[in-house]
């Protein structure tokens, strides 16, 4: 009988406000940490060197920070879309990492099911990667040779190789139609201009266009099924 | 005291600390809510228990890889700096450019020999304001945005409705993003690793979703393992290579 008497949008509205709150302290105590770093060192911010850096960073991350907040928040939510904004590592950890929690939950897109995984999914991830990074940075004098050997290397140089050859098998599979289109863009038009290889967050917005402007057509025609 | 003294001084550490505890704090405030809220509306508790194992094991190798960074970025910036860029917002491939780019603009090079305490606090400055802007959009739009998009409205499961092939579109599209560039880079460049590493963990990938019909355990596991298994596939082939 409980959950017929929980109201949802309730949930939902705590989850703007503990969002709005936890991410309005989080913003000021990052921009509090610089002058603080200033503060402990006896420093001062060169404030012509911030002016100098700021508009080249603004003018190339600023677009591309409004291009991923439109196309993330419908995928994963707003609770998942909180969290991963602070955290950072989006697109080569935490819309991956939700991805896969729903997939192995079968929860529908846009689901409340889908949003309480992909919460679930991000703060768990988050979380984990904070507590490495913590035992690393504990252990950072005895780990960094290890981490940094020569006979390790390729496998830490190969985990987004990793990542999205296991990912991709589970994806592809699901359409080779649509498939063929984006993978043969990117590989055509890399072997073309070969220093767009490196520039995978743009590429993102190209193939991510493709792929969803042909499923859209598919769909429509029945071909996705 | 040196530059890089300075760099991983205490309070430093200590001003880290504190920013990552309340960032920290937050995630488990949203593991409580969204668990609980997830019981409420009548989902299983083995599914949400499920979805919390399989994001911690996925999480843990990219991690390691997170760290690497660290350990990269902290001889010219120190740990403190390079521990808090990397655990919240950002990336490293962001990170590395824009300190890059503002110890260039205060005439500098990202060099611990070079460096000051100055520019240290004007990189950090820099690196923080120019990631900032996704968590300004949710703070001020979040709440309309989704509203619009009537995420939540519905319930359900399965795979029905354009709206799951949207995502399936979108992973898609990333996935032949990254794919699709380490096919090329075996053209271009005659690096065969990352593809054969691709190969690797699509081959694993497949097998234990096999193995994962008869041992349900694998269904958890499944991605870390074969993440796993094809990084170190990496380390072989460029051994042989």
């Amino acid at each position: 009988m409980e959950k017929d008497v929980f109201d949802y949008s309730k949930y939902t509205d705590s989850v703007h406000r503990l969002g709005r709150i936890g991410l309005s302290i989080g913003v000021i105590m990052l921009l509090s940490a610089p002058f603080l770093f200033a503060y402990f060192l006896d420093a001062k911010i060169n404030w012509s060197g911030f002016a100098g850096a700021i508009w080249s960073v603004l003018i190339v991350y600023v677009p591309s920070c409004i291009v991923e907040y439109l196309i993330y928040v419908p995928l994963l939510g707003p609770g998942a879309s909180y969290l991963s904004f602070i955290t950072g590592n989006i697109t080569n950890l935490k819309l991956p990492c939700a991805a896969n929690a729903r997939e192995i939950a079968e929860a529908e897109v846009g689901s409340k099911e889908n949003e309480i995984i992909s919460t679930l999914s991000v703060a768990t991830s988050s979380l984990v990667t904070m507590l490495v990074i913590f035992i690393g940075v504990l252990l950072l004098i005895p780990l960094t040779p290890v981490l940094e050997s020569p006979v390790l290397r390729p496998a830490f140089d190969n985990v987004l190789p990793a990542l999205f050859g296991a990912l991709g098998y589970q994806y592809f599979r699901k359409s080779l139609k649509l498939t063929v289109f984006p993978l043969s863009f990117m590989v055509l038009i890399c072997i073309i201009v070969p220093s767009l290889m490196s520039q995978t967050s743009i590429m993102i917005i190209a193939c991510g266009a493709i792929s969803i402007g042909l499923s859209w057509i598919f769909w429509k025609k029945h071909i996705l099924r | 005291m040196s530059y890089i003294e300075a760099a991983n001084s205490l309070p430093l550490y200590l001003t880290v600390g504190v920013i990552l505890l309340f960032i920290a704090a937050l995630c488990v405030l949203f593991i409580i809510k969204s668990y609980r809220a997830g019981v409420r509306i009548g989902m299983d508790r083995k599914v949400l228990r499920r979805a919390i194992t399989s994001s911690a094991t996925f999480t843990v190798l990219p991690s390691v890889s997170i760290l690497l960074g660290v350990i990269a970025l902290s001889g010219s910036l120190g740990i403190p700096a390079s521990w808090l860029r990397l655990s919240v917002i950002g990336n490293l491939q962001y990170e590395a450019t824009v300190a890059e780019i503002a110890a260039n603009s205060m005439g500098l090079s990202l060099n611990a020999t070079e460096l000051t305490v100055s520019a240290l606090s004007t990189i950090l400055l820099v690196m923080t304001v120019g990631i900032i802007w996704g968590c300004l959009l949710s703070i001020f739009t979040m709440k309309k945005y989704s509203a619009k998009l009537a995420i939540g409205k519905k319930s359900g499961s399965g795979s029905g409705g354009y709206a799951s092939w949207a995502m399936v579109a979108m992973m898609i599209g990333l996935c032949s993003t990254f794919v699709g560039s380490y096919i090329a880079e075996a053209f271009v460049t005659i690096n065969l690793v990352p593809v054969i590493t691709v190969i690797i963990a699509s081959a694993f990938m497949a097998f234990f979703e096999l193995l994962s019909r008869k041992y349900k355990v694998f269904e958890n596991f499944s991605l870390a393992l074969s993440m796993l298994i094809a990084m170190i596939g990496a380390v072989a082939v460029s051994m042989v290579i």
